[in-house]
């Protein structure tokens, strides 16, 4: 217990740097941790990690903006660059990963965390920073032929293309790694995905890297009349939103208070809808109905937040199911799993 | 949390291997299913070296394909025609790589079937166990002491030298090594010549492709966008998106040179995209450069590139933002001098949420022979930022149309005081996601702030 002292307090002050977006403060913190001799993985994941996490609970609070969340995590990119230029004094003793997130996918400190771990740990990593296209991944392991490929995926909505990192990888027999908030819980996702190995953090991720094979065969095809269907839904992804946004409730309602801001309202109602049809492909993709529970969950919660009427989960659950009817799986999958009870957090 | 899981899937149970020396003679269906064997093997082999042009992967994975099925050790030796050694690739352990001179080869097996691109099959004369373990066969092959000793352990009967012939020239030669109990039977180096022959052409392409590739980054690497120095006094970040969305390069640049605290900050755009292109901003930013080092002026160092770039490039012509920007002791603001040729102007979001687009206009650099070009000072204050980009971002065209130069003006107020790294993430993701998977031109964002 004597030992996680420091850490916790240092994740008391960080937390206090991100919030007044206090860049220098943090990344004296960190330096100060790495000088003391803290392992850079601890600083990166029971500080840095730990703090964003509560960002996105203050941004599911409604106590943040999106704005507030992006000026928070820039300040963590300072702090974990920090972490970066200490790891780098040693040399790299192992062969090379490319950490990369799939097109779609904006949270990229995730990966630049775990690519840090990794490089704490010996390896030499290529970060190839946010959403990502896969030609782009696909000429890098061409020119470079890394030992693995880590991807890092934090939005349901980006799994399809991160299935396409995972074919672009395989296809060159490179074994590939996967992890981030989008695969929930355990490995079902990343399996279903066709993906070596998943791993639940950056310390874990270390162990997997270490343990992937040499040499993997070409990932087998995902179940194809789901996929088909997903794919259909991404073609007509436009007209679904414009179609939910139009008839469910939240958007009629608006709700303006000093502190729940119209604006908020409204970008997190654009969100939900979005998320809520996400939640559809990745539970086709995956064959995983629990990204439909879970979604439903988090959409209960967030509205909650916002004093928003909880009777409006069921009703977007309603119209999507009525939205869907020329997709039977996707259909279905969202009259028996959009549970609307409410957030169990 | 749970710990790290492998999930590749399991083998089914493998056949007897083949060659596999039998008490008995084969029953049909044991000849049929090694047929079946040797027909997938070889299948497999072409699809799946086919999925990287990488030399390293290629090699890789013809080893994880051949072996134990084919062979139960194996070995790979290239010729590398930049040094005039010899690689040799595997043995136990898949990722061993080292070189040998070309000259310990040619008198020995190697050498012959490297030069007359014909394999062949030695036999294995093993002295006796317990005897300083010597294998002729081995030794005429397998021209490395420890990866001979490997090979010798397995005590083996034959020793198979493969000529990997692609495209008319021995690339490289296999050695397959089968241990005792399993030897090379007819049909299976007619098996292992048709694998050599599909391997040697996926082994060229990528050894073709590496050769390509290694000019490619050197020039690649002079060309991409610069990381960005740590300067005192000043927090930086910047973007960029190539049109071609696998190259990391194109007609957009930013770049950032000084000392102390005396900075000179660049963005610009050259006329045309991809390879082109980017050679171009090569030369200007290589101007630019070099004019800030005698000169940190803006409007010194656009004079400069504009004159260079009219002599050098009749038809073409550069748009840049040059700003000079000079940090207090105390890092909390700093004067900035900017002056522009044909380049949108930047953009300040002010700490309190207030945006203003600098007033600084030029002609573009390269179509007239003088230009005088004028400066403008700004001040940036505690928590300003100021933007400097290309129109990339504001011509940016989705489903709905233009990005526009409003919404980026839109954007800003909400990332007061966040920063530069903030406002160029969350400016980056809104003009990509309104692409909603479109083409684009090269993109560039740049931003700067005081700080420490
Ligand atoms: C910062 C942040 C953002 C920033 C990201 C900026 C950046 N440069 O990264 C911005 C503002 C862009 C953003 C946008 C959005 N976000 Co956001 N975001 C976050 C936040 C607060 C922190 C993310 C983070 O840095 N976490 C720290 C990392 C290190 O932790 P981690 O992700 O758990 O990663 C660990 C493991 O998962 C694992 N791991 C991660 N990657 C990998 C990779 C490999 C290979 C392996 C092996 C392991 C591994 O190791 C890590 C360390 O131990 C999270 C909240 C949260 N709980 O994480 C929300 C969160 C991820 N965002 C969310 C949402 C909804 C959004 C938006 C839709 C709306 C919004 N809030 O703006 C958009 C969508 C953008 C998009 N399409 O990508 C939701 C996702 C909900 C869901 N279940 O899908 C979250 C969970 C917030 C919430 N509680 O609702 N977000």
């Amino acid at each position: 217990m004597t030992v996680l002292d420091p850490v916790l307090d240092a994740l008391a002050r960080y937390d206090g740097a991100l919030a007044s977006v206090d860049a220098d403060r943090a990344v004296d913190l960190v330096e100060g941790l790495l000088d003391d001799g803290v392992d850079p993985v601890t600083v990166l994941v029971d500080v840095i990690a730990s703090a964003q996490r509560t960002v996105g609970d203050r941004w599911q609070r409604g106590e943040w903006t999106v704005a507030e969340e992006h000026a928070a995590t820039a300040v963590s990119v300072s702090a974990t660059e920090a972490v970066a230029r200490h790891v780098r004094r040693t040399p790299a003793t192992r062969g090379r990963v490319v950490v990369a997130c799939a097109e779609r996918e904006w949270h990229a400190l995730p990966a630049m965390i775990v690519g840090t771990a990794l490089r704490a740990n010996g390896w030499d990593i290529t970060l190839l920073g946010a959403s990502t296209p896969p030609v782009r991944l696909s000429q890098y392991l061409h020119d470079l032929g890394p030992d693995a490929t880590a991807v890092s995926c934090s939005v349901l909505g980006a799994l399809p293309t991160t299935r396409r990192f995972i074919e672009a990888s395989t296809a060159a027999g490179i074994p590939v790694v996967v992890g981030g908030s989008a695969f929930g819980p355990d490995d079902h996702r990343a399996k279903a995905l066709g993906a070596t190995a998943w791993a639940s953090g950056a310390r874990e991720a270390v162990a997997a890297v270490r343990s992937l094979p040499t040499v993997v065969p070409a990932a087998d095809p995902v179940n194809g009349s789901a996929a088909a269907e997903q794919a259909a839904m991404e073609l007509a992804h436009h007209r679904l939103v414009t179609s939910l946004r139009e008839r469910w409730s939240l958007a009629a309602q608006i709700v303006t208070t000093e502190r729940l801001p119209l604006d908020s309202v409204h970008s997190v109602a654009a969100d939900v809808v979005n998320q809520a049809l996400h939640a559809v492909w990745a539970a086709l993709l995956t064959d995983d109905p629990r990204a439909l529970s879970h979604t439903a969950a988090w959409v209960a919660d967030l509205l909650a937040a916002r004093a928003v009427e909880p009777t409006l989960v069921g009703e977007l659950g309603r119209l999507l199911a009525r939205d869907l009817r020329d997709y039977p799986l996707a259909r279905a999958l969202v009259e028996h799993h959009w549970t609307a009870t409410t957030g169990s957090r | 949390m749970a710990g790290p899981k492998s999930i590749a899937g399991t083998a089914p149970a493998a056949p007897p291997p083949l060659g596999a020396h039998t008490a008995h003679a084969p029953t049909e269906h044991q000849l049929l299913d090694q047929a079946r064997q040797r027909a997938s093997l070889a299948g497999e082999i072409t699809s799946q070296l086919a999925g990287s042009l990488n030399l390293r992967r290629t090699i890789l994975r013809l080893f994880a394909l051949i072996t134990p099925e084919l062979a139960d050790w194996a070995m790979l030796a290239m010729v590398d025609h930049r040094t005039g050694r010899v690689a040799l690739h595997g043995g136990h352990d898949h990722t061993f790589a080292t070189t040998v001179d070309r000259d310990r080869t040619e008198d020995l097996g190697v050498g012959r079937v490297l030069r007359s691109g014909q394999s062949e099959l030695l036999h294995v004369a093993l002295a006796p166990e317990g005897q300083t373990p010597t294998a002729d066969g081995l030794d005429s092959m397998i021209p490395h002491d420890a990866l001979r000793a490997e090979a010798t352990a397995l005590r083996p009967a034959d020793v198979l030298g493969l000529a990997l012939t692609a495209r008319g020239t021995t690339v490289g030669m296999l050695v397959l090594v089968r241990g005792a109990g399993r030897g090379f039977p007819e049909d299976d180096v007619a098996l292992a010549e048709q694998i050599a022959g599909r391997a040697a052409m996926a082994l060229d392409s990528a050894r073709l492709y590496e050769d390509r590739n290694r000019v490619a980054s050197v020039l690649q690497a002079s060309l991409r966008p610069p990381a960005l120095p740590r300067v005192p006094g000043l927090r930086l970040a910047a973007r960029f998106r190539a049109a071609a969305e696998h190259l990391d390069i194109g007609g957009d640049f930013y770049d950032v040179h000084g000392s102390e605290r005396d900075w000179l900050l660049a963005i610009g755009d050259v006329c045309g995209k991809g390879v082109e292109a980017a050679v171009l901003t090569g030369r200007a930013r290589q101007s630019i450069r070099t004019a800030a080092h005698f000169d940190r002026s803006p409007r010194g160092v656009l004079a400069a590139l504009n004159a260079v770039l009219y002599e050098e490039e009749s038809d073409k012509f550069v748009t840049a933002v040059c700003a000079r920007v000079r940090p207090a002791p105390d890092s909390r603001t700093a004067e900035v001098d900017l002056a522009a040729a044909g380049h949108p102007a930047p953009l300040v979001l002010r700490a309190d949420g207030t945006v203003e687009q600098v007033d600084v206009a030029g002609t573009v650099a390269g179509v007239l022979p003088e230009v005088g070009y004028q400066e403008t000072t700004i001040a940036l204050g505690p928590g300003d930022t100021m933007l400097m980009f290309t129109d990339g971002i504001y011509e940016a065209r989705g489903p709905e149309g233009f990005y526009g130069l409003d919404r980026v003006i839109g954007l800003l107020p909400a990332y007061a005081g966040a920063g530069p790294e903030a406002v160029c993430e969350a400016l980056e993701q809104d003009v990509v996601e309104h692409l909603g998977g479109r083409a684009h031109d090269d993109m560039a964002l740049f931003a700067v702030a005081c700080g420490r």
